[in-house]
C-alpha cells in the first residue's frame, strides 16, 4: 500500500522553483531517504508534506487521501509523526511525563472523557507511555527531568515522543544533527531497531551519507529541487548523475 | 500576654489574611501561566463570589440604589451561609466559564494591553452595575452559626473561630487544585499546555476545553475567596478592585503559573501586613508590600518558584 505519495509537487518562492514537479512515493513499511546537496529543496519538500508550506501546484495524498488543504495537525492525527529538527521536549516534566502526554495524545487526543481520572489509572495510556520509553532506552532513565538528559538522550526522548503517536509514517529531519559519533550510531542502531520492531515506515532527510546508505530501503535524490535518481542504495550510489551533482563539489 | 502569644497572633492573623490572596492569587496565577491572560476582572469574580455569598446567606435591608427606588426593601434568599459555601463557587465556575468563551477566548491571541483593557472595563461595569442596584454602602456580612464566636487556644487565649475557618478551608482548596494539576492527566496537560501549548497542540490535543476548565477553577476560587473573606470585612462595590492589587503582587512575587509560589507569597504579604499593622505601623502596611514585591523582583525577576523562562 503507497501511504505517502506527491504528484506534480512544486513550491515556487518567486523565481525561485525549490521544489520542481516532484513525484515519490512511500510504501507501506518502507524506510526511505530523501537526499541531496544543500540547497536541494528536501526542507521545502518536508515542509510541504508536513503542511507547513502551501504548494503552488501539485497533490499530495496521505493513505490515498489529498492533505492539501488539511491543518498541520490534522496530519499528525491522519498518522504523520514528524521529529523535529529542534528539540522538541517539554523540558521541566519528568521523561514518563514527556511520554505519557503523548501517549495521551494518542490515545485521547479531544479529552471527552474521564477528564480527571488519575493519570496511571488509565492501563493503555501508561502502557505505551512505558512501551515507547522501553523502545528508545530511556525506561531506566523515566523519573528524570526530561532537561537533564544529555543531547543524544533528548533527542531519543523526542522520537519516543513521535513514536508515541503510533504514527503511521514517522519523518525524521535530521534525527542525529549536532550528535557525537558515539550518540549517532547509537540512534542510527535505535532508528533500525524501532523500524524492524514496528514495521516502521520514514521518511529521512539526512545529510550523512554513511547513516543513509546503512538504514534506507530506498534513497530518492534531489538536486536543484528535482528528483535526479530514486532506488536502492546500491542503485542510488552507482548513479552517474548522482555522482556528478555531488562529487561536482556542492557539499560532501 | 506574651511576646510569644503576639507572634502567634500574628502570624495567625497573617495566615487569614495571606489565606484570601492565595485564593485569588492561585487562580489568577494558573490562569495567567496556561492560558497567558492577563485577567483584571479576577477581582470583579471575587465581587461577585461576595455579593453572591450575600445574596445566598441572608436578607439585607436595601436602602438606596436602584432596587430601593423600586421598593425592593430586602436583598437576599437567606440560605444560611453553608448553602453560599457551597453554590457560590458552582455559580462563580459557570461565570467564569461564560467569561472565557464570550470574553477571554477572543483576546488570547491579542496584545496584553487588549486584555488589561477588556477585562478592566469587565471589572468596572460589574462593581459600577452592582452599586447602581444595590447602592454603594456597605453591607456587614454574616458569619457562619457554626464558625462564629471565640475558639481558646494554647498560648494566644481566645482567637477568632472564623478566621481559624478561612485557614482551613484555603488549605483543603488550595490542595484539591495543586492534586489536580499534579496527579491527573487533566494537570499533565495542563502543565505541558503551560510550557508549551503549541507543541501540545501539533501533538494533536486540543487545548480549549482544559483551558476552559482552568478557567472555571481559577474564577471558582475568586468566588469563594468572596464568600470567606466576606464575613471578615464589610462588603461594597470596591472590593473587587481593592483585592486585585495585592494578588497581582502575590502573583508575581510567587513566579507565574506556580500554585505552591502563589501559596508562599501569599502568606507572606498576608504576615507582612498583619504584622505592620498590629506593631503600629498600620500606615506602612500598604508601602510594605510593594517594597517587599519589589526586592522580591530585583533579586529573582522570575518570582520565588517562577522558572528562568517565563510569559513576559
Amino acid at each position: 500500500m503507497t501511504l505517502l505519495q506527491t504528484e506534480q509537487l512544486t513550491k515556487q518562492f518567486g523565481g525561485l522553483t525549490a521544489v520542481d514537479e516532484v513525484n515519490m512515493e512511500v510504501e507501506q513499511g518502507e524506510g526511505v531517504s530523501l537526499i541531496g546537496p544543500n540547497g536541494a529543496g528536501k526542507s521545502t519538500f518536508i515542509n510541504l508534506v508536513t503542511r507547513r508550506l502551501e504548494p503552488s501546484h501539485g497533490d499530495i495524498s496521505f493513505k490515498g487521501e489529498s492533505i492539501v488543504g488539511m491543518d498541520p495537525h490534522q496530519v499528525v492525527q491522519e498518522g504523520m509523526s514528524k521529529s523535529f529538527q529542534t528539540a522538541s521536549i517539554f523540558p521541566e516534566l519528568s521523561v514518563k511525563e514527556n511520554a505519557t502526554i503523548a501517549a495521551l495524545a494518542a490515545e485521547h487526543g479531544s479529552f471527552r472523557f474521564n477528564f480527571f481520572r488519575h493519570r496511571n489509572s488509565y492501563p493503555a495510556v501508561d502502557e505505551l507511555a512505558d512501551d515507547v520509553l522501553r523502545s528508545v532506552g530511556l525506561y531506566g532513565e523515566r523519573e528524570a527531568q526530561a532537561d537533564s538528559l544529555d543531547y543524544g538522550n533528548k533527542r531519543r526522548l523526542e522520537l519516543g515522543i513521535a513514536l508515541a503517536a503510533e504514527p503511521d509514517m514517522l519523518l525524521m529531519d535530521e534525527p542525529t544533527a549536532g550528535m557525537s559519533p558515539d550518540e549517532t550510531q547509537s540512534t542510527v542502531d535505535l532508528i533500525k531497531r524501532v523500524k524492524e520492531e514496528l514495521d516502521l515506515t520514514f521518511l529521512l532527510v539526512e545529510h550523512d551519507m554513511e547513516i543513509v546508505f546503512d538504514i534506507s530501503d530506498r534513497i530518492v535524490v534531489l538536486n536543484r529541487g528535482s528528483v535526479i535518481a530514486a532506488g536502492t542504495p546500491e542503485e542510488v550510489q552507482n548513479d552517474p548523475a548522482v555522482q556528478e551533482a555531488y562529487l561536482g563539489g556542492v557539499e560532501e | 500576654m506574651t511576646v510569644l502569644a503576639d507572634i502567634l497572633t500574628i502570624l495567625l492573623n497573617g495566615l487569614q489574611q495571606g489565606a484570601i490572596y492565595v485564593l485569588l492569587a492561585v487562580g489568577l496565577s494558573i490562569i495567567l501561566g496556561t492560558l497567558k491572560f492577563v485577567n483584571f476582572a479576577h477581582g470583579a469574580l471575587y465581587l461577585i463570589g461576595a455579593y453572591l455569598g450575600l445574596f445566598i446567606t441572608g436578607q439585607v435591608p436595601l436602602s438606596n440604589g436602584q432596587f430601593a427606588d423600586w421598593g425592593i426593601e430586602t436583598y437576599g434568599i437567606g440560605l444560611g451561609f453553608t448553602a453560599a459555601l457551597i453554590l457560590v463557587p458552582i455559580i462563580v465556575f459557570i461565570i467564569g466559564i461564560l467569561m472565557e468563551r464570550f470574553v477571554a477566548q477572543s483576546f488570547y491571541d491579542r496584545p496584553d494591553t487588549d486584555q488589561i483593557l477588556v477585562t478592566f472595563g469587565l471589572a468596572v461595569i460589574v462593581q459600577e452595575l452592582l452599586r447602581a442596584l444595590l447602592g454603594g454602602n456597605s453591607q456587614p456580612f454574616p458569619q457562619p452559626g457554626w464558625a462564629s464566636g471565640p475558639i481558646a487556644l494554647p498560648i494566644i487565649g481566645n482567637f477568632p473561630r472564623w478566621r481559624l475557618g478561612v485557614i482551613a478551608i484555603t488549605a483543603v482548596l488550595v490542595m484539591g487544585v495543586y492534586a489536580l494539576v499534579e496527579y491527573t492527566d487533566f494537570g499533565l496537560i495542563v502543565q505541558a499546555g503551560t510550557l508549551d501549548g503549541e507543541m501540545v497542540r501539533l501533538l494533536g490535543i486540543r487545548l480549549s476545553r482544559p483551558y476552559l476548565v482552568v478557567f472555571g477553577i481559577g474564577a471558582a476560587l475568586a468566588g469563594v475567596a468572596g464568600v470567606v473573606g466576606g464575613p471578615l470585612a464589610n462588603v461594597n462595590p470596591n472590593i473587587g478592585t481593592e483585592q486585585l492589587v495585592p494578588a497581582f503582587l502575590t502573583v508575581v512575587i510567587g513566579g507565574v503559573g506556580k500554585i505552591e509560589g502563589a501559596v508562599v507569597a501569599g502568606l507572606m504579604l498576608g504576615t507582612l501586613q498583619v504584622a505592620l499593622i498590629q506593631t503600629g505601623y498600620a500606615a506602612w502596611s500598604q508601602v510594605g508590600i510593594y517594597a517587599l514585591a519589589a526586592v522580591v523582583l530585583l533579586v529573582r525577576p522570575q518570582g520565588l518558584l517562577g522558572s528562568e523562562v517565563d510569559v513576559a
